[in-house]
């Protein structure tokens, strides 16, 4: 492989609330078209990781950098520059509630790169089709299902054409039978070659999309590597029972 | 038919006089009024520091005192200083300033019930803080706000008829200008009141209007049909 500089790529991140270490130096690295998935035990400090890259919360210590330029946090113009670089899903969608699914898309475009209107309609109206909602473009978020609310997000996030992606457990807030609709988008990203870093309980889909997975717990990566080895041939022994915990769990839900 | 035209000629040009005066204290000192109300709710939740105990004191100065020593204040005590204000200008003054306090009390209300998440996701595209607040926080924290704001509204249109205790002849004003002239109280006290009934039913026409207009599926209530 060649030496190339990875799109993102985070340093001995720490983040503390009070006595509380979230996290405890957290290091990784994602090479273009890299796709990872950080799984691991609730508190494990696995979304608050995700929002400490895009400095949603903000780093006791650690560096962030994009394409090999350090993302400092107090320079406003160069953070929000890097946050349109970087798209963010969450557990919970935060869909803008008094806009429909079109103006969801658009009002980045519009308002932050300032495109023309009819320019950021069009470029909406794409993304909404990608995620497969453009029938569904002048609905507001409360007559949306939570699939579809999680679809109208990463059509958001993709609108402003992120170099990578920031996944935080999108599927976790909804019911079954509505996850898969969202997995299948997701796929698609990952077969058009986004970066992303997903943090996920869905250790099947998981394995199928991901390079590489990382074991964190207790504001630690405990444990990291290919897809196979982390969950059937773990190292660590509580890699290796959460996996197993997990992947029972899995297996009796389908 | 002698009182009939008597109402007609002697008292309905005084009394329209006086509407049309309130009608001018009214309408600038709620535009101002919901406009202060807008900056200082909004730096009371997302502003710096200091500047939000500087709203937080203007609040509880303005909420605090009654409305007719704030006029008497601009009005009568100002001179003091040096700063003479005619009786309009002192009255849309506290008026505005009042009102302004008790808006910037129901944006502030309605910014919090905004969950952090949109925020958040507002940050995640690129908005700045200011951008996000007036992009996205405010349009929603409005339709929350709308009926409380609405309320100070027609509290307004009542509470102008304290203009004339600093001279501002308005419509009461006049109707006591009137009452006491002819010394007839109890028909001119009720024209008087009668007017005031339907400045606010008016008013209160246009804000279920508003509402209507800027509603919004599971947002806010929904529309009456």
């Amino acid at each position: 492989m060649t030496n190339q500089t990875p799109v993102l790529r985070i340093r001995n991140i720490k983040k503390r609330y009070g006595d509380n270490e979230v996290l405890n130096g957290v290091s990784l690295e994602l090479n273009r078209g890299a796709i990872k998935v950080i799984i691991g035990p609730s508190g494990g400090g696995k979304s608050t990781l995700l929002h400490c890259i895009n400095f949603l919360v903000g780093l006791d210590e650690g560096q962030v950098y994009l394409n090999g330029t350090e993302i400092i946090e107090g320079r406003k113009r160069e953070l929000t520059a890097y946050r349109q670089k970087v798209g963010m899903i969450f557990q919970d969608f935060n869909l803008f509630d008094h806009l429909n699914a079109l103006h969801n898309v658009m009002i980045g475009p519009v308002r932050v790169k300032k495109l023309p209107k009819s320019e950021a309609r069009e470029k909406a109206i794409a993304e909404l089709e990608r995620v497969g909602l453009k029938d569904h473009m002048m609905k507001y978020p409360a007559q949306l299902s939570g699939g579809q609310k999680q679809r109208v997000s990463i059509a958001r996030a993709l609108a402003m054409d992120p170099e990578v992606m920031l996944l935080d457990e999108p599927t976790s807030a909804l019911d079954p039978e509505l996850i898969g609709e969202v997995h299948e988008v997701i796929r698609g990203l990952a077969s058009g070659g986004m970066t992303m870093l997903l943090v996920t309980h869905e250790v099947g889909f998981a394995s199928s999309l991901a390079n590489e997975i990382f074991f964190m717990e207790e504001g630690k990566i405990v444990e990291q590597g290919p897809p196979q080895k982390i969950l059937f041939n773990a190292e660590c022994l509580r890699t290796r029972e959460f996996c197993s915990k997990i992947s029972r769990l899995h297996n009796n839900s389908s | 038919m002698d009182e009939l035209l008597f109402l007609r000629q002697e008292v309905a040009p005084e009394l329209l006089a006086g509407v049309w005066m309130s009608i001018k204290l009214i309408v600038p000192s709620a535009i101002f009024g919901f406009f202060i109300g807008i900056v200082s709710g909004v730096i009371r939740v997302y502003g710096h520091p200091v500047l939000k105990r500087l709203a937080g004191l203007y609040v509880l100065f303005f909420r605090g005192f009654p409305l007719l020593v704030q006029l008497y204040l601009w009005y009568f005590g100002l001179p003091r200083i040096g700063i003479y204000l005619s009786p309009f200008a002192a009255a849309v003054i506290g008026f505005s300033l009042c009102s302004g306090a008790y808006h910037s009390e129901y944006i502030r209300g309605a910014l919090l019930s905004i969950k952090k998440g949109q925020l958040l996701a507002a940050y995640s595209l690129g908005f700045s803080k200011i951008r996000a607040i007036f992009s996205i926080l405010l349009p929603q924290a409005m339709r929350r706000a709308l009926p409380g704001n609405g309320n100070e509204f027609i509290y307004l249109i009542k509470y102008s008829s304290l203009a004339y205790m600093v001279t501002c002849i308005e419509l009461t004003g006049k109707g006591s200008i009137l009452a006491n002239f002819y010394f007839k109280y109890l028909e001119i006290f009720s024209i008087v009141g009668a007017i005031y009934l339907v400045m606010v039913s008016m008013a209160t026409w246009g804000l279920n209007y508003l509402e209507d207009r800027i509603a919004i599926p599971g947002f806010g209530r929904p529309k009456y049909n």
